[in-house]
């Protein structure tokens, strides 16, 4: 099981990953031409005080949404770990439900305000096109054991380093 | 270890899915008075309105239950629970064992002791049953009142709009939904609505539904309508009664499991008898904002509750972290709006921070006390919701960032920061 | 605003004056988006593009510096690009600054074959002028006007292999040393952008270190030719500013006339109506449209040249709005008629604004052009007097399809106007030696231009207008041009009551002579002035400019003019401090030659600092320094 790692301080705010995300999701697969559908990205760049910073959903072990979802379209998938209210048996009915529900904040609306959009861990893609696309390395594409290693040895170099 | 699960919802299922997932073997019974597979009640409106078939309101697929290795008892009501035995009872005497029971029996519609609310053309909409009645009441009618303004209610008017009758919603407080939104935000979604044609009579009960008179009833005829408490009379085909549900604890009765309003359970969702649970519309948990026992009738928590129920039944030992009773999400026309926890302030002891701009059909109101979130409404933009309402659940204290709560793009990246 | 908004009254407060707030407040109940709220809608901004290691100029690209690729798809570096990108800011900046220089030029032609309704200004001026670049000051007035004109026009379009003569006369001699030994002396201006343009094509030149002698050399054309000899003949064409007194903020506008803003650089057309809105023709067009009669009113630039000028050629003058910030805020008024846009910062959000009231938007530069507004009355020196009318006209026109829905703020302030090195020195009895004196003993410790744009990156003038009451409290004097000199005006710091806030030795010598602690010198062009004051002083001294106990702080820059007058500060040998970080810091090499090695070579330095505070006392030290140096 992958997931995609976030160094927050590498992230640069560049966007590119918001157009490759809305440019995979798109039926021309470019970004002009997604630009040109408007797709959505379902990677956000929030700004705080002038640092930007990538809002990703993590996938959750028991995704809140997952509960919240009355139509029980939002669903974790068994085998890769993909949270998504797409694709699956029952669709989405727009009821914001997993919105009110997932304390990253990151499912939105859809544009026609329809359907809720979230991130798909980009499933037919061998790594999702917002990390193939990140400059900065600020997104890694990694396994969640590697993945928890890594966060691991943060936390740690976060404890040892000396108090400011 | 065999596993007795009573009613066939979003509890029972999670439930049933929580089971599976430590334990594979378990035989495991669902015994429910419905007919069919699980369905969202939560989509009866759409189903009622048209727009979503029978098959689509169904939560699972097909051969879910054959996956999980359910055994299905459908079309069939627990008469009573008979703990002593380790047993349910079935009407006709029929009885299941069980070493471990959970009871999700979920909630019925509250019927007013009105006259004339038993009558023919009167409904409630809380199964799939009752939207089939209403949708076979169609033919004809005109006309509709539905008597509540709550979540139900609402929906209900708006599919009924959509099936192009006249609605009137009858609400015996001065504003809509008052239960889960505060006056403002209720005036904004009532706008909404009326727009598309909807009438409100507001502040005002029902004195009578006055059914069709015994020799109207041989011509087809439909009742008279409805009267209000001021005795004027809004003529209807049909009624709609949402004026609030009870939970189903009549299984219960006499078994010395504790009841209030519902079933009370402790945080592993267990009743106050060793090995039944409870979970869903029918169980009292505490409440996350209010730290008080209480129903907390949404589909959310009973998902996680039905979650952790079954765990615990499995006989992993986890715990039902808790939720917050009222949070709602609603958009009936084309303005979305959230509300979570305490949004109308019971003291002066309250920080309320409100940002309404009428123009735009945008209200965003925060309710802090001791510097802890614990309520909210947002109306209009709600990407901030999730992240707002996680704060208020897991009660944080905000007075080192309770300035960021004010912008409107207040969002998870704000606390990420904090946090690195 | 970003940075603003992190504290708690933030959603009230965006910009340093009470009155744009309000009308802040105003826009957005009106559902009308403004600055502010797209600044707030562009964030986060793109990293890349904040450090200048974006690069677009060929179809491989766009490319831009990366971990995973430190280099161009073509090779080149970040320094490379960087270096490219300021060649092609600075470019810009000089490049506008010859067409205000050429306007000028053949107005004062056109004027002096008495086809405007014009006449030379200050000919003590003109025949110093002329007699400095060689021509025969027995000459009429009128032909020698023609021929220093022409002289100018000639310099603008003469080879870059021909040094500019303006850049020989002006020029401190030590300046001129370090310049030649640098060979960034200057031809033609034209010649110059010319070859900064080819220059900065892909692939021809690449080298970051002569791509940043180019920037040198176009900032050294611009301070000479775009601020000196602009000045210079605005002053010969409209009269050297005297001190005056005006009034400055959206309170200044009056409800019950037909309201004109003159908006941007190039004070000519705005010169003639306020010569013709007088007339009893147009008056009379006034009162008929319910009117209590014509007001002409400055915003940017334009309105400071005006007001400097407000005794003489400018007589007339309402007062001034505001900077470029303001603009979308004074049309929110509901109570402005007409906006003349002249050259340049006339943004196209003003015309979203207009198009919510009744404003009219009229365009009287050949060369600006904003969608939308159809209105083109493009200044022609021969024509502008029927020109000044035709825009009363029009602007009386709208006055009539006014609405009701008005609001003005009460704010205003007044402000003292029209300092020079002529006015002080008229102050100072003939002399410099008074404030020198105050220097040398210290009550006035140091120099320092605050100059040039407003910028809502931390806050509309909030930057700015910290920096200068921490050097005044400092007993630092400030001069101000630009952008900023509205800021200060609103604020009252342009009043010599505001001594009060100024350091004990700057109080005094304020309170002797009568002056505010900040000093207002005019338009961003007038930073020529604060260069022309500057050299007389280093001149009086015997000393270089670096060596004087003064700085320069563009602390909220905005647009390529300013690159190129930040520039020119360097290369004048001042210590420079910019405001918002510029986008350069993705190229190490030029990055470190702008902050450091620079100072070997030019005496100046590029001073990056945000914060306001650390800022003011960076300079005051460095003004320390300088007077350690200089023993006093």
């Amino acid at each position: 099981m992958q997931r995609i790692m976030l160094h927050l301080d590498r992230c640069n705010g560049c966007l590119t990953c918001t157009l490759a995300c809305a440019a995979a999701h798109s039926k021309s697969g470019h970004i002009i031409g997604a630009m040109m559908e408007g797709v959505q990205s379902r990677i956000h760049i929030q700004s705080v005080k002038g640092k930007a910073v990538p809002v990703l959903c993590r996938h959750c072990e028991e995704p809140a949404c997952v509960d919240a979802c009355m139509a029980g379209a939002m669903q974790k998938n068994p085998v890769t770990g993909i949270v998504t209210n797409d694709g699956n048996e029952q669709s989405c009915v727009g009821c914001w439900m997993c919105i009110m529900a997932c304390p990253y904040g990151v499912i939105v609306q859809s544009k026609d305000g329809t359907v809720a959009v979230k991130c798909d861990g980009c499933k037919d893609r061998e790594i999702p096109a917002c990390v193939e696309a990140c400059h900065t390395r600020a997104l890694e594409y990694m396994d969640v054991d590697e993945f928890a290693a890594v966060k691991r040895q943060e936390t740690a170099y976060q404890l040892a380093k000396p108090a400011v | 270890m065999r596993h007795v699960i009573i009613g066939n919802s979003i509890a029972a299922i999670k439930a049933v899915e929580a089971i599976r997932s430590v334990d594979r073997k378990a035989p495991i019974t669902i015994i429910a008075d419905e007919h069919g597979p699980a369905y969202s009640r939560c989509l009866l409106p759409d189903y009622l309105a048209g727009t979503r078939s029978e098959a689509d309101l169904s939560i699972r697929s097909r051969d879910f239950y054959r996956q999980m290795g359910v055994e299905l008892v459908l079309g069939r009501a627990v008469t009573k629970v008979v703990p002593a035995d380790r047993e349910v009872e079935l009407a006709g005497g029929l009885r299941y064992g069980y070493d471990r029971l959970l009871i999700a029996t979920g909630s019925s519609t509250f019927m007013p002791p009105i006259p004339g609310l038993g009558g023919n053309g009167v409904f409630g909409l809380r199964s799939l049953g009752d939207a089939k009645a209403i949708q076979s009441a169609l033919p004809g009618a005109r006309r509709a009142v539905v008597v509540g303004a709550g979540l139900v209610g609402l929906e209900a008017a708006y599919a009924l709009y959509r099936r192009g009758l006249e609605v009137t919603v009858v609400e015996k407080m001065p504003q809509i939904l008052p239960q889960q939104f505060d006056r403002r935000a209720a005036h904004i979604l009532r706008q909404d609505m009326e727009t598309e044609g909807i009438r409100f009579i507001l502040g005002c009960g029902i004195q009578e539904v006055a059914g069709p008179s015994l020799w109207s009833r041989v011509m087809g005829k439909a009742g008279q309508g409805v009267f209000l408490e001021g005795g004027e009379r809004l003529k209807a085909e049909l009624v709609v009664v949402a004026t609030g549900a009870v939970p189903n604890v009549g299984l219960v009765q006499d078994t010395g499991i504790k009841v209030n309003r519902g079933i009370v359970v402790d945080r592993f969702m267990q009743t106050s008898i060793p090995g039944i649970y409870a979970a869903g519309d029918v169980a009292e948990t505490r409440d996350a904002v209010t730290g008080l026992y209480g129903l907390s009738p949404i589909w959310p928590n009973a998902a996680a509750q039905g979650r952790i129920a079954g765990l615990n039944m499995a006989g992993v030992q986890r715990e039902y972290s808790s939720m917050v009773g009222m949070q709602n999400a609603v958009e009936f026309r084309e303005v979305p709006a959230i509300a979570v926890g305490i949004v109308n302030t019971p003291g002066d002891d309250y920080e309320v921070f409100a940002d309404y701009r009428p123009d735009k059909n945008y209200y965003r109101k925060l309710v802090m006390k001791n510097d802890v979130l614990v309520g909210m409404i947002l109306v209009g933009d709600i990407r901030s919701a999730g992240v707002l309402s996680g704060l208020i659940k897991k009660k944080a204290n905000v007075r080192t960032f309770k300035h960021l709560l004010r912008r409107p793009d207040f969002g998870y990246g704000h606390l990420l920061v904090k946090l690195a | 605003m970003s940075n603003c908004k992190s504290c708690s009254a933030a959603p009230t407060c965006i910009s340093a004056h009470a009155s744009i707030n309000q009308m802040h407040d105003r826009t957005q109940s009106l559902g009308i988006d403004t600055c502010f709220d797209r600044y707030e809608a562009q964030q986060p901004q793109c990293g890349f593009g904040m450090q200048g290691v974006c690069c677009q100029l060929c179809s491989h690209g766009p490319c831009r510096i990366t971990p995973k690729a430190p280099v161009a798809i073509c090779g080149a570096t970040a320094d490379t690009i960087v270096a490219r990108n300021l060649v092609r800011l600075a470019t810009h900046g000089t490049s506008a600054y010859t067409h205000h220089l050429e306007e000028l030029a053949k107005t004062i032609k056109a004027t002096a074959q008495g086809k405007t309704p014009f006449s030379i200004g200050d000919v003590h001026k003109l025949k110093e002028i002329a007699g400095i670049v060689g021509l025969d000051i027995n000459k009429p007035v009128n032909e020698l006007a023609e021929q220093l004109a022409d002289v100018i026009l000639a310099e603008l379009r003469k080879g870059a292999d021909e040094p500019l003569a303006l850049v020989n006369i002006f020029a401190p001699k030590t300046r001129l040393e370090a310049w030649n030994k640098l060979g960034v002396v200057p031809g033609g201006v034209l010649s110059e952008v010319r070859d900064a343009l080819t220059k900065s094509m892909s692939n021809i030149n690449t080298d970051p270190i002569d791509l940043l002698l180019t920037v040198v050399r176009l900032s050294i054309a611009a301070g000479y030719m775009g601020l000196v000899a602009t000045i210079t003949m605005q002053d010969i064409l409209l009269g050297t500013p005297s001190l005056t007194t005006s009034e400055a903020d959206l309170g200044v506008i009056d409800p019950d006339t037909v309201n004109i803003v003159a908006h941007g650089h190039v004070p000519l057309v705005a010169t003639a109506v306020l010569m013709v809105a007088e007339s009893e023709e147009m008056q009379a067009l006034a009162k008929q449209a319910g009117a209590k009669g014509i007001k002409v009113y400055g915003s940017m630039c334009t309105g400071q040249e005006l007001m400097q000028r407000s005794a003489t050629s400018g007589k007339g003058f309402a007062g001034q709005l505001g900077n470029w910030l303001t603009q979308e805020f004074m049309i929110a008024t509901g109570a402005v008629d007409l906006v003349m846009m002249d050259m340049n910062c006339s943004i196209p959000g003003m015309k979203t604004v207009a198009d919510r009231f009744h404003t009219k938007l009229v365009a009287v530069d050949r060369i600006l052009r904003m969608a939308g507004v159809t209105d083109h009355v493009d200044y022609q020196p021969e024509q502008v007097a029927e020109q000044a009318k035709e825009l009363i006209r029009m602007a009386v026109d709208a006055y009539k399809n006014r609405g009701k829905d008005i609001l003005i703020p009460t704010n205003k302030s007044g402000a003292v106007a029209g300092f020079s090195v002529e006015t002080i020195l008229g102050a100072l009895g003939g002399s410099l030696d008074p404030l020198l004196d105050a220097i040398k003993k210290g009550a006035i410790k140091g120099i320092v231009a605050v100059v040039g744009c407003t910028n809502n990156r931390n806050g509309h003038d909030t930057k700015g207008l910290t920096i200068m009451k921490e050097l005044i409290k400092q007993d630092v004097l400030v001069i101000n041009a630009g952008c900023m000199s509205s800021a200060a005006q609103i604020e009252g710091l342009m009043l010599p009551a505001a001594a009060e806030e100024a350091g004990e030795g700057l109080k005094a010598v304020c309170k002797a002579l009568g002056i505010p602690p900040v000093l207002n010198f005019g338009s961003c062009v007038d930073i020529g002035r604060i260069g022309v004051a500057v050299t007389v002083i280093a001149n009086a001294l015997g000393v270089d400019p670096s060596d004087l106990p003064v700085a320069a702080s563009a602390p909220e820059y905005l647009e390529q003019k300013a690159v190129v007058d930040g520039v020119f500060a360097v290369a004048f040998g001042l210590l420079t401090h910019i405001g918002p970080v510029p986008p350069v810091t993705g190229g190490p090499l030029v990055t470190k030659v702008l902050t450091e090695d620079i100072e070997s070579l030019l005496g100046g330095r590029v001073l990056v600092e945000e914060d306001p505070v650390k800022a003011a006392q960076a300079m005051v030290a460095h003004i320390d320094a300088k007077r350690a140096k200089l023993g006093i």
